[in-house]
């Protein structure tokens, strides 16, 4: 096998300075969520780590992780493709097409058997054995359990292959579903969102390249560093939510004063993800700070738990559960009113049959 | 006639519930109407509609932490509740559904309710009464359970986060704790008109002492009650 060539090495040969190397160094630290104190590791790291080899396959999905991938700011999308990574197979970002692209992939697999990074994008579709979701002439399936097998470590990308997704909504007739059934028991590293932060993807994957472990991870396979909190922990309207200020409508006052936005049904006290404290696009906003209630889009499920602006699911004229159960409450009350003076007459006539038996 | 003159009947004292039962059952009462108003003041809160944050004094926080603690409450109290159950037969109020006549008595008393008997045989504990508070405990357990499940999700990765964190990943999503929550709590309240309403007709309708019991822990009644034998 011909040797990788390191993240420093790559720099070298572009003709970078050492200083923009350091640079782009404690970017990555502080990406992966390390302290200033882990620099050190992760400059050795760079230079003597050869390249990850990484394979990036799409399924059941509508590929927005990937739109939200490429607009990464730190690191720039472009270089962790061009420089800190090796994609050798990606179906969305290739040039190459057709069978030659399909035969680099069973190449690539075979060569770096055990070695390789697998980033998995989209749900897999399991009904009818997965003919809804097909690639170079196979199912999806086929194509995840075959990469899975030599794959070093594997990421999901988005609650799609995370969790299953939109495709997964109910009545969910393509049997779509996360990927994780189909990895062969292997670990998973799930990076849900509808699409993830793009600093979140490219950390997670930087984090494998650079260090060969997966991230620390929470129960459910999320990395810690960016899962671990709730949005609503991290949102900076929670001193409204506490101080009981809401906005109720989305164009009233409270709505342009920023106040918390609970009562149009923000998502946020459920939600695991970094829009509180990373936000989007470089920091530069997140839904919530832009006036929209939080959709809870990283959650498993998300996808049946409309209406998003309410609390409480609504049954068509019915209303909320409060509205029915303070009926059914009305209901109750009057239901054993009824039997109470049901019984009294029964009791009544019962005891005038004892008297007239007695007066016989 | 003698029959309606009190003095003449001879009645029987049946010790049943210890001091730890019916202790806890106050502090329920009192706790799920409490866990009920606020609850429903924390999916629906009220809007403060205050100037700055800082001005406001009945907050979206102090709801939720009083919801809180009424819940710990709650949860302690139980452990009296247990320890009633292991110190005194009476609190066993478990329905018997392993004995053969559980399910003939129940059908009786279920024919007496629905008003096409005209009496059924006395129990100290009716069979058809013990099976609604297996009911009501099911439905406190889903509430302690969720609940923790929500309460602890604050942190998922600490040890008692990780105790009930299975409970959301089990009902699919934590917005569906939440959901289940809110509709199971409406059982309960419903559960406890009904509660109410039975045992104020067994008071006054069957001769039973069911209200004064849940303070003296006596009945003393002039029948005797087909489940006495429970008690020895
Ligand atoms: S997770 Fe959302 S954005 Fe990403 S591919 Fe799936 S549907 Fe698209
Ligand atoms: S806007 Fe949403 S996340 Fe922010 S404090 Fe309010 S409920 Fe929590």
């Amino acid at each position: 096998m011909e040797k990788r060539e390191s993240l420093w090495e790559a720099y070298l040969r572009r003709g970078f300075s050492r200083r923009s190397f350091l640079k782009g160094c404690v970017a990555l630290t502080s990406l992966m969520g390390f302290s200033t104190d882990m620099f050190s590791k992760v400059v050795e790291a760079a230079e003597t780590k050869p390249l990850p080899v990484v394979i990036w396959i799409h399924g059941h999905e509508c590929t927005g992780c990937d739109e939200s991938f490429i607009r990464s700011g730190a690191p720039l999308a472009s270089d962790v493709v061009l420089s800190s990574i090796a994609l050798e197979y990606d179906h969305l970002l290739s040039a190459a097409c057709g069978a030659p692209f399909e035969a680099h992939l069973d190449e690539t697999i075979a060569k770096y058997n055990g070695q390789y990074i697998l980033c998995v994008e989209g749900a897999v579709a399991t009904k009818d054995s997965g003919v809804y979701c097909m690639s170079g002439g196979h199912t999806f399936t086929h194509l995840l359990e075959k990469a899975a097998k030599g794959a070093a470590a594997i990421i999901a990308y988005g609650s799609c292959a995370a969790y299953g997704g939109i495709q997964a909504a109910k009545p969910n007739p393509t049997g779509s579903a996360g990927i994780e059934r189909f990895v062969g028991g292997k670990p998973v590293v799930k990076v849900p969102g509808c699409p993830p932060i793009p600093e979140v993807m490219t950390g997670v994957v930087m984090h494998v390249a650079l260090f060969g472990t997966l991230p620390p991870l929470d129960g459910d396979g999320r990395p810690k560093q960016f899962y671990g909190n709730r949005i609503h922990d991290t949102c900076y309207r929670r001193p409204f939510f506490d101080a009981g200020m809401f906005a109720e409508q989305f164009d009233d006052a409270g709505a342009k004063a920023g106040w918390c936005l609970y009562k149009l049904g923000c998502r946020g006290p459920e939600t695991y993800n970094s829009c509180g404290n990373l936000r989007w696009w470089q920091g530069m906003s997140y839904p919530i700070q832009s006036g929209a209630p939080c959709i809870g889009c990283s959650n498993s499920n998300f996808w049946d738990e409309d209406p998003f602006t309410d609390r409480l699911p609504k049954y068509g004229k019915l209303g909320d559960v409060d509205k029915i159960g303070a009926a059914l409450g009305v209901l109750t009350a009057a239901g054993v009113a009824g039997h109470g003076i049901a019984s009294i007459i029964q009791r009544n006539s019962r005891e005038n049959l004892i008297d007239e038996e007695h007066h016989e | 006639m003698a029959i309606k003159s009190v003095k003449d009947v001879k009645r029987k004292e049946y010790y049943l519930f210890s001091p730890f039962l019916r202790i806890f059952h106050w502090l329920m009462v009192v706790m799920i109407l409490v866990l009920f108003g606020t609850g429903l003041l924390i999916t629906k809160p009220m809007n403060v509609a205050a100037t700055e944050p800082v001005f406001t004094s009945l907050s979206m926080d102090l709801v939720r932490d009083i919801h809180f603690l009424a819940a710990f409450i709650l949860c302690a109290g139980l452990i009296m509740r247990v320890y009633g159950f292991i110190i005194n037969k009476g609190d066993r109020l478990f329905p018997r559904f392993w004995e053969g006549h559980f399910y003939s008595e129940t059908v009786e008393v279920a024919l007496h309710y629905m008003l096409l008997k005209s009496h059924h045989a006395p129990f100290l504990r009716n069979p058809l009464a013990r099976g609604s508070y297996a009911m009501l405990y099911v439905l406190l357990a889903i509430e302690i359970l969720t609940g923790f499940a929500m309460y602890l999700a604050a942190n998922p990765a600490s040890t008692f986060g990780t105790l009930f964190g299975w409970v959301n990943v089990l009902v699919g999503s934590e917005m569906m704790s939440h959901y289940i929550h809110h509709y199971v709590a409406w059982f309960i309240i419903l559960f406890a008109i009904g509660h109410f309403y039975m045992v104020v007709r067994a008071e006054f309708m069957e001769g039973e002492s069911e209200v004064s019991s849940m303070f003296s822990g006596k009945k003393v009644l002039a029948h005797t009650p087909k489940d006495a034998n429970e008690l020895d």
